[in-house]
């Protein structure tokens, strides 16, 4: 599904003392299937733009389509169980919301919810499952009695077994081990390749935005401050500076390097590997003349 | 140099049921006066309890935990807990008072601190967190970088011997990270205080004069950050991300680009580039 913001204004409590503007004038695209990373500071009004994306939030300015629904300030549209059922929040912490007996039935409490029947559901989860690389073993066990990296993928199943088209990710690797992080990484982004999934990451993470997006927005005070690929984005050393955010490490490096040696080196996604050969064939390259 | 053991593991081990695994297996380790260690490892290592059992939060199974001198038990666990003071994982868990001078008075109010002394020492750790302009801010007004820092005035507030992070910065964004790493090293340095970080990221150990490495509950190695970033492979093979740096050094080295030291971060790693550079 694809997600278009135009022009979308959010106030909190609009005409009181205490009215507060967390969005401004915020324009953009997401393409159906594509993924993209929204990167800001604390504050900046990712939460809020997450909010929107389900109808949490409804724009107090502008319009927000989602596929066929149409957010505004006009009210919710009627169909709003319908986008809720299509487009799946992984909130921070997630594992907070886990409150079911067994995991089974945490993992079934929305779908339920949705009236999806027992039989489609349980042919969910067994899909489900190794996809979020859990056993079987675990499906009647208590979610408390689990790892914090397993309720994390419990929390995950259970908005998955809704079928979203569209999935929208809050932090989802904030509070894990690097191992941890990678893999839940991963497993959104084959998620996203599998099934199409559209995915909109909300991260601190350059470097999983830099890894994983085919577009990044960069927030700043409830605007948006930069839209682009990545690439491009993280280019911008400096614009980036000036609202305090750092490149990703690679980058960052590489512009250190250019300085220091008077190289023009670029990043286009090598491996390190490929990485360190080209610093080795530039060194020697400057040591022949 | 003759330094003064301040903690001491022997032999320490510990499980959280009857007939459960073992999280601590036969650990020993020693702490001095001054230094800063960091404890690194994955997510169930044993690392966290290690924290926990050095003031007395648990009680090992098997072996003997000494502080300053003094073996952690029943009897000696309060006062333990003057010596070892630690700030935990999440910023809102540990906030206890309604402004952030309530908040460092708390624990000097439990241990009976005349009045005019603790506002000395409240001017003083706030300002070594660089908190002194929020001494009248409620909490909901502060970032969760903000926070850990009002969390570690407190504990420097009581005049602790060792200081414990224990994933203090695991909850933050970059810059609440920045802030608390910044933070520890000043006070490392005013403070001349033992000081034990406990963490899953390699990059913030650099600072830190030893690091021990957890796995599976027991100590898996011992040795400076320099030492540890040579280990790429084995460490990812316990869990843990190796910092770009020592990754492309690494990479650099396979292909022939000979460099002598491991350079801990990006101006030493260039500085080797260059070196190389020049002799070639």
């Amino acid at each position: 599904m694809e997600i278009q913001f135009k022009d979308v204004s959010y106030i909190y409590q609009e005409n009181s003392p205490f009215a507060h503007k967390a969005l401004e004038d915020i324009s953009f695209t997401v393409e159906a299937g594509s993924f993209v990373a929204v990167i800001g500071h604390t504050g900046s009004g990712k939460s809020t733009l997450i909010q929107h994306l389900n109808g949490l939030s409804l724009p107090s300015r502008g319009e927000i389509t989602i596929g066929d629904f149409l957010l505004s300030s006009e009210g919710k549209p009627k169909n709003i169980r319908d986008l809720r059922r299509k487009v799946g929040v992984v909130f921070q912490y997630p594992e907070h919301q886990l409150f079911e007996e067994t995991v089974a039935k945490d993992i079934a409490f929305g779908p339920k919810n949705f009236d999806v029947e027992q039989e489609e559901i349980d042919r969910r989860i067994e899909r489900l499952l190794p996809a979020v690389g859990l056993p079987a073993e675990i499906l009647e066990r208590s979610p408390f009695d689990l790892s914090g990296g397993q309720k994390r993928r419990v929390a995950i199943a259970g908005v998955l077994a809704m079928a979203p088209e569209v999935l929208v990710l809050d932090e989802p690797t904030a509070g894990l081990d690097p191992r941890g992080q990678r893999e839940i990484m991963d497993m959104f982004y084959q998620l996203h390749q599998e099934r199409q999934l559209t995915t909109v990451l909300v991260t601190h993470s350059m470097e999983d935005a830099l890894a994983y997006a085919d577009k990044v927005i960069i927030l700043n005070g409830g605007k948006k401050y930069m839209e682009g690929p990545p690439l491009e984005v993280f280019k911008q050393t400096d614009k980036l500076q000036e609202v305090q955010l750092d490149t990703p490490e690679v980058i960052h490096f590489l512009n250190q390097y250019n300085e220091r040696f008077g190289t023009s080196l670029n990043y286009q996604h090598q491996t390190l590997q490929e990485l360190a050969n080209e610093i080795k064939g530039q060194l020697e390259v400057e040591s022949d003349e | 140099m003759d330094r003064k053991k301040l903690v001491e593991f022997k032999n320490v081990s510990f499980q959280y049921e009857e007939e459960g695994a073992l999280v601590l297996n036969q650990v020993s380790f020693e702490i001095y006066e001054g230094e800063w260690v960091a404890i690194i490892g994955h997510n169930g290592s044993g690392k966290s309890t290690i924290a926990k059992l050095l003031n007395g939060l648990l009680m090992p199974k098997d072996g003997e935990i000494v502080v300053d001198g003094q073996k952690v038990d029943d009897d000696t666990v309060w006062d333990i807990r003057k010596d070892v003071g630690m700030v935990f994982q999440n910023p809102d868990n540990q906030f206890v008072g309604a402004t952030v001078q309530d908040d460092v008075a708390f624990g000097m109010e439990n241990r009976g601190i005349p009045r005019e002394e603790m506002r000395e020492r409240i001017q003083r750790t706030l300002s070594a967190v660089r908190m002194q302009d929020y001494l009248i801010t409620e909490p909901h007004r502060l970032s969760g970088g903000q926070k850990q820092r009002v969390a570690i005035a407190s504990v420097l507030a009581i005049a602790p011997k060792v200081l414990i992070l224990d994933e203090a910065t695991a909850m933050l964004d970059p810059t609440g990270r920045k802030e608390i790493m910044h933070t520890v090293n000043d006070i490392q340095e005013s403070e001349g205080l033992s000081l034990i970080t406990i963490t899953h990221d390699l990059q913030e150990i650099v600072q830190a004069d030893r690091v021990i490495v957890m796995n599976k509950g027991e100590i898996w190695e011992e040795t400076t950050p320099r030492e540890l970033f040579l280990q790429r492979e084995s460490l990812r093979e316990i869990g843990l991300d190796v910092p770009f740096v020592a990754q492309l050094t690494d990479e650099l080295m396979k292909q022939g680009v000979e460099l002598k030291e491991a350079a801990l971060n990006h101006e030493e790693l260039l500085e080797e580039l260059w070196k190389f550079n020049s002799k070639m």
